[in-house]
């Protein structure tokens, strides 16, 4: 038996005043009920405009033509006012902040329940109560009585994904839902939606930036670019072979291969960072339990991931390496432990630590572009202006900002563009230690690839150790060789990533170890 | 307010304020009168096509005591500014950045001071010293407002992501000083002056009023306002024109720092 047709667009085109293109050209789509589609590509690509125009919410000004027909229905041409005949309900992504700040989670997506279910707040509530208890990974109501900012985004994306479930829709519109989600919990929130959609039926419409996610749900595929389907096929036919350039360098963003990598080891040259009996769940001045005493060291010119959970401990231990909380232990950096050194001395040591994060704050929006890649050399080196330009220009052109104008702010760049610009900072710093925490989060498919590919080469060509702190083993087995895994401040498992990728011990290791999907770009392989 | 609409209103407060300072630069020329020049005209001679201003009691013409006024008050308003951000805004920028407890403590004094109405502070500290020290006084009073608002910002930026990469990476202390100092001064420093002027102007205006600032015969717009008291009732016109002008370069000043808590400093 064929399922029946939700929806059949064609030749859908939504331009928007002032824009030279058209957001989406020949666009067209069928989706069944049940089915799941996923529309691919970077935040211009138009799949925003067709979750706008499903959820009847287009952007102000924006115009659209299009043959739609609904419930199998004959497709009519329509130009307003578009109203799908059945209950639609709208997934977006906790990092997103969809919700007020002030009022309460759990009020707010009751209200949205009601306004979708046309019900009393009453009987909406006992609806979202009970989508909660279906998700086996959801906060309870009562915890989500609270205003979102202090809920994390996990559980924000499991209280959204019950909101939306509650609404019992038809169709389901997935905006980018799990991004900026560690792999894992992606993972399960990906297998909950899909546990969902089983037991209720409906048909998912998800937006995706990146691979990751059509190798998640494992569904009929559309890959767009600016604008207009590039590539329609088969998740396994995708990941096996991509016809177009664009779906192969969307498709690089995927975990690759360990084989080819360069193998370094772990145990060369002297110790660089030292952590000897850190206590990162103990009170400062409190003596640490030997069960609690984290000790490892990082040598020079080798990697190390910390790869957890949010939460999990890493990034304590990140900010305590950086010297940006203190904790009861003692950290040496190049034999010296900075705790015993006056400010200006730590400042001196700590130049040669270079930082590449995924918060986008972190560097000064007020500054230039050339300011920001210069201030390391001044406040650092007498260098000649002349030698201090030459060094920049040289770091702008290995992270491909050369052709920016220098004197734009850092405000003004992208997320992309900041997280280059951070590794053009960490080249001109000649770092003996770099630090990098999530580099690929809230990045494209593409960002995310040339991002990892930038990082590949400053740590091959500049030879300094790395600690790279993740949630995702697919990062992890880019930039490093060695990993900790942490859970609940504690390491649970280390030792090569080769090694914990084959045969992870601890429960912990194997969930993070599933959820990045690293598995060779072939229909039918086995995962690494 | 969007950025658009205040930075339109802070271009009007600036024009307007920069022709004030036109207008106090060639006051002796646009006056008619020497300042405190008594029987120019009839006494109590209402605003006419011959003194725009009218007449006070002696026979002054307001129109150049006004100017006389608004350029008294604008000489003695801009070196309290300047004393307000110096031990106000410079001050509370940099005490951001001190060591704990020298920090809290001194924001907690300043907070104390703060609390108090500033004209309240300047009468006390014009007590403490002497009249002549009023502009001192208005500056100083002025000054914990300032304090805990530069503070303020300043910790918000030594604690801002930005602030823990750099120090992360290895900039000192002092250049991150220097840095956030340059962007304050390029960011803010017109609207911190324009407020701190505003501030100073009122409680100068207010305690010549009261009988503590200016001292005769060098009148200021709070003293020709306070002349005025004993015929006011009949005739406005004596206290109306010098209390427009002040209420016009505060409303300017206020402008000019954006309207925003334009009553602080």
């Amino acid at each position: 038996m064929t399922a029946r047709r939700l929806i059949e667009i064609g030749d859908l085109r939504v331009t928007q005043p002032g824009m030279p293109l058209p957001v989406l050209d020949r666009f067209s789509l069928t989706l069944n009920a049940g089915e799941t589609v996923v529309l691919l590509g970077d935040a211009h690509s138009g799949k925003d405009a067709v979750l706008r125009l499903l959820d009847g919410v287009p952007d102000a000004g924006e115009e659209f033509t299009a043959r739609i027909g609904f419930n199998g229905a004959e497709a009519k041409q329509i130009s307003r006012g578009l109203q799908p005949p059945f209950r639609v309900a709208y997934l977006p992504a906790a990092a997103s902040q969809p919700l007020h700040p002030r009022f309460s989670a759990a009020s707010q997506l009751t209200h949205i329940v009601a306004r979708r279910l046309e019900c009393p707040s009453g009987a909406a509530q006992a609806e979202f109560r009970a989508a909660l208890t279906h998700l086996s990974g959801a906060p309870c109501f009562e915890l989500l009585d609270c205003p979102p900012q202090r809920l994390d985004d996990i559980s924000l994306s499991w209280a959204l994904l019950a909101a939306a479930s509650a609404a019992a829709p038809e169709l389901l519109l997935c905006d980018h839902p799990f991004l900026n989600i560690s792999p894992s919990a992606a993972r399960m929130l990906t297998d909950a939606l899909l546990a969902e959609q089983k037991r209720l039926g409906f048909a998912i419409l998800y937006a995706a930036r990146g691979p990751q996610s059509v190798m998640r749900l494992d569904a009929r595929t559309l890959v767009l670019r600016q604008g207009r389907i590039v590539e329609e096929n088969d998740a396994a036919d995708l990941v096996s072979g991509q016809t177009h350039a664009y779906t192969q360098a969307l498709f690089k963003a995927l975990p690759q291969h360990v084989a080819d990598k360069p193998k370094r080891s772990s145990v060369r040259g002297e110790p660089l960072l030292q952590v000897q009996g850190l206590g990162l769940n103990t009170p400062l001045r409190k003596p640490v339990r030997t069960k609690d005493a984290l000790s490892f060291e990082l040598r020079r010119g080798a990697s190390l991931a910390l790869v957890g959970e949010e939460g999990s401990g890493r990034h304590a231990l990140m900010r305590a390496v950086l010297g940006l909380d203190r904790k009861p232990g003692r950290i040496l950096f190049d034999a010296v432990d900075l705790s015993l050194l006056s400010q200006t001395m730590t400042a001196r040591l700590r130049r040669r630590v270079a930082f590449i994060t995924s918060n986008d704050d972190a560097l000064d929006l007020r500054m230039t572009l050339w300011d920001t890649v210069d201030e390391p050399l001044r406040a650092h080196l007498q260098l000649s202006r002349d030698l201090t330009a030459g060094y920049r220009e040289a770091a702008l052109k290995r992270v491909g900002l050369a052709s920016h104008d220098g004197r734009r702010t850092v405000a003004s760049l992208s997320p992309f563009d900041r997280r280059r610009l951070m590794v053009a900072r960490a080249i001109v710093s000649a770092p003996l230690l770099v630090v990098v925490d999530e580099p690929l989060r809230g990045l494209d498919a593409v960002a995310q690839t040339t991002m990892r590919d930038l990082l590949v080469d400053f740590r091959a060509e500049q030879q300094a150790a790395f600690l790279v702190i993740t949630g995702d083993f697919a990062v992890a087995q880019a930039l490093a060789d060695d990993a900790m895994v942490f859970k609940d401040g504690r390491v649970v498992e280390r030792g090569q990533i080769r090694a914990l990728l084959t045969n992870p011990k601890d429960p912990a290791t194997k969930a993070l170890v599933e959820a990045a999907a690293i598995r060779p770009l072939s229909r039918g392989a086995a995962p690494v | 307010m969007n950025g658009l609409f205040r930075r339109a209103l802070a271009a009007v407060g600036w024009s307007g304020l920069g022709l004030t300072a036109l207008v106090v630069v060639l006051s002796d020329f646009l006056a008619r009168a020497q300042a405190g020049a008594i029987h120019i005209g009839p006494a109590l001679s209402p605003p006419s096509s011959r003194f725009l201003f009218g007449t006070d009691m002696l026979g002054r013409d307001m129109l150049s005591e006004t100017l006389h006024a608004l350029n008294a008050t604008v000489v003695s308003a801009v070196p309290a500014a300047l004393l307000a951000i110096a031990t106000g805004a410079l001050f509370g920028f940099v005490g951001a950045r001190f060591p704990e407890p020298a920090r809290f403590v001194l924001r907690w004094a300043m907070g104390v001071f703060a609390s108090i109405p500033a004209l309240l502070l300047a009468i006390l500290l014009i007590g403490l010293t002497a009249r002549g020290y009023a502009v001192a006084a208005a500056g100083l009073a002025v000054s914990p407002l300032a304090f805990v608002r530069a503070f303020d910002r300043a910790r918000e930026s030594t604690n801002s992501a930005h602030s823990e990469y750099a120090r992360a990476t290895g900039i000192a202390a002092s250049a991150l000083l220097k840095r956030d100092l340059a962007y304050e001064v390029r960011d803010s420093l017109l609207s911190t002056a324009a407020r701190a002027f505003a501030a100073v102007t009122i409680i100068l205006s207010t305690v010549s009023f009261l009988g503590f600032g200016a001292v005769p015969p060098h009148r200021d717009l709070g003293l020709t306002i306070a002349a005025a008291k004993p015929v006011y009732l009949e005739a406005w016109w004596t206290a109306a024109f010098p209390a427009l002008v002040l209420l016009l370069i505060i409303l300017l000043a206020r402008l000019a720092a954006g309207l925003d808590e334009g009553e602080r400093a």
